[in-house]
């Protein structure tokens, strides 16, 4: 189950870790299924009546966001975003 | 100068009258950074000579007489809010090294007020932790004693206005992260109403609960701060188009005839009894104030703890999902293919705290479990709400333990998550009903740490809890740390 969690986390765990991890996770589930104790129903109707929402605003043109600016915390090369290779 | 008796309001005056200049009284707090901070651990990164210019800035405003009320302020900012061109690493090395190409609003907001920054504060790793130790990069003291934590998530902020090497902060408050580290550390700590102040450009941890707050020295000074964040911001959806009350307009006046719940579940088994009896005798003092205290109850709060993790974490599982090596954050140099590339760059860059929340969250959400935990979570959330809109028919505020316990040493509890869970049983509640609290010292143990009580209201009624916060601060006289 923990590395069915894992890949869909997308996150690497050595086999040590992972181990560690399914006796954590254990024990947590435990306080989480104190959930299960109670008898209540989601009401999402009501839900959807209590959601704040503003209205939406104006659809002003403003200035983006300098490309530079953006790409000062990727790897980047001529502009672009640098990816692994994904086409076979 | 005794740093630990300037409020903000003292040094309000103090700057006014020219007792003292912005660029001195900015340097009189970094040379405490310099100082003390080695063994604190409040700051993840100090910005010296930005603060010194933005001192220089302030001082013009104030001797130009058009400065506003928090100009020349020096104040630490949570790590967690975006500050343009200056790191912001939520305490991870996932952000170890990012740079925010913007700045929050709530740090606009500010800045148009010409405050003086001084720096980063510390945190648990994405805001996800009570302790301030699973910061990968400063793991904060409690400045009431060094081998105790700090609590947190906003443990840096609290601990640097409690150390007084701030003047005041801004923490944010997701299950408790402003309030539990203020009642550790000796201070105050506000979490607003879900919808008061923006989020955007705060880094995401759980976007139903988030919410940004002061922490300071008294109520008084949280109303200052908060008057100035608070109020619409079109880049932020969730936020209340409703006017910013004056929120000190109500500071000063008597309380008498006003009605405080205490909910008994909140006083019972697994609350320290030396906090239980300073938060009742606290109780007690308000009473000889001529307010009515009323019994009530929360039956539902035994469930509180699972339904806030389930939803933050189920939250946190998404929200953690942009990080992916490629626009921005930690990059592994391991991995030949999209996939392996982005699975070691999250393998390395976050902590296991984070991990393990990202892994409750997917379990909370997958198929098959979703109904049974995030469903059942949700169903909770509006029970809880409902308990407390029963419970303040018949008051005007409730009164709570902000902790079941006062600050325990960095050995204890932070190896086991659960128990690190549990002790959060006091302050979820608030944040899953969207209403604001205020956490206030009320005394002190027997070895001298500080007990923190919790003032929660009405949605949006921030005035009502910083009026009998400050009722309580007027008589009660706090002890300032030795450092």
């Amino acid at each position: 189950m923990i590395a069915y969690l894992a890949e869909l986390g997308k996150l690497h765990f050595t086999p040590e870790e992972m181990e560690k991890m399914a006796i954590e996770m254990t024990n947590i589930i435990e306080i989480m299924d104190t959930v299960k104790e109670i008898d209540v129903e989601y009401d999402a109707l009501a839900d959807n009546k209590n959601i704040y929402l503003n209205d939406l605003r104006e659809d002003v043109k403003a200035d983006s966001f300098p490309t530079e600016k953006i790409l000062q915390n990727a790897v980047n090369d001529e502009n672009c975003f640098v990816v692994p290779k994904v086409v076979e | 100068m005794d740093y630990s008796q300037f409020t903000i309001e003292t040094l309000r005056s103090m700057l006014d009258r020219k007792e003292i200049s912005a660029p001195e009284l900015t340097q009189g707090y970094l040379d405490r950074i310099a100082k003390y901070d080695d063994t604190i651990k409040s700051y993840i990164t100090v910005t010296p000579e930005l603060a010194m210019t933005d001192a220089q800035a302030a001082q013009k405003k104030i001797d130009a007489g058009t400065g506003g009320l928090l100009c020349g302020i020096p104040m630490a900012i949570k790590d967690n809010i975006c500050t343009e061109g200056i790191r912001t690493t939520c305490a991870s090395r996932m952000l170890e090294e990012f740079i925010p190409p913007y700045n929050a609003t709530v740090m606009e907001k500010l800045k148009a007020q010409n405050i003086v920054m001084l720096g980063k504060a510390s945190m648990d790793e994405f805001a996800m932790g009570g302790s301030t130790q699973t910061s990968a990069f400063a793991k904060t003291r409690n400045p009431f004693h060094t081998e105790c934590v700090p609590g947190g998530s906003s443990g840096g902020s609290a601990a640097c206005v409690s150390a007084s090497l701030a003047a005041a902060a801004l923490g944010s408050d997701t299950g408790g992260s402003i309030r539990q580290p203020a009642a550790f550390c000796g201070v105050t700590g506000l979490k607003p109403t879900y919808g008061r102040v923006s989020r955007y450009g705060l880094v995401a941890f759980a976007s139903s609960l988030d919410q940004i707050g002061p922490i300071a020295k008294n109520a008084r000074d949280c109303a200052w701060i908060l008057g100035s964040i608070a109020g619409y911001d079109p880049h932020d959806g969730t936020v209340s188009k409703r006017a910013v009350d004056d929120y000190t307009a109500k500071l000063g006046k008597d309380i008498h005839g006003l009605k405080i719940a205490l909910p008994k579940e909140f006083y019972a088994e697994g609350i320290d009894a030396e906090v239980r009896e300073t938060v009742m005798k606290a109780a007690k003092t308000y009473e000889e104030m001529g307010v009515e205290l009323i019994e009530c109850s929360m039956p539902s709060l035994k469930y509180a703890v699972a339904a806030y993790y389930l939803i933050s974490s189920a939250e946190a599982s998404s929200n953690l999902s942009r990080y992916d090596g490629i626009k921005f954050g930690h990059r592994s140099k391991i991995g030949d293919t999209f996939n392996e590339l982005i699975c070691n760059s999250r393998g390395e860059g976050f902590g296991d705290e984070v991990k393990r929340r990202i892994l409750l969250g997917n379990y909370a959400l997958s198929s098959g479990y979703y109904d049974a935990y995030y469903g059942k979570a949700l169903a909770l959330k509006q029970r809880i709400a409902a308990e407390y809109a029963r419970i303040f028919e018949t008051c005007d505020v409730i009164l709570t333990p902000t902790t079941p316990s006062v600050a325990y040493t960095v050995h204890e509890n932070i190896s086991d998550p659960v128990k690190m869970y549990q002790a959060d049983i006091c302050t979820v509640t608030v944040n899953i009903a969207s209403l604001p609290a205020i956490s206030t010292t009320c005394g002190y143990n027997a070895a001298g740490m500080p007990i923190g009580m919790s003032i929660v209201g009405k949605q949006f009624d921030e005035a009502t809890i910083l009026q009998v916060a400050d009722a309580f601060e007027q008589q009660f006289t706090p002890v300032a740390p030795v450092l």
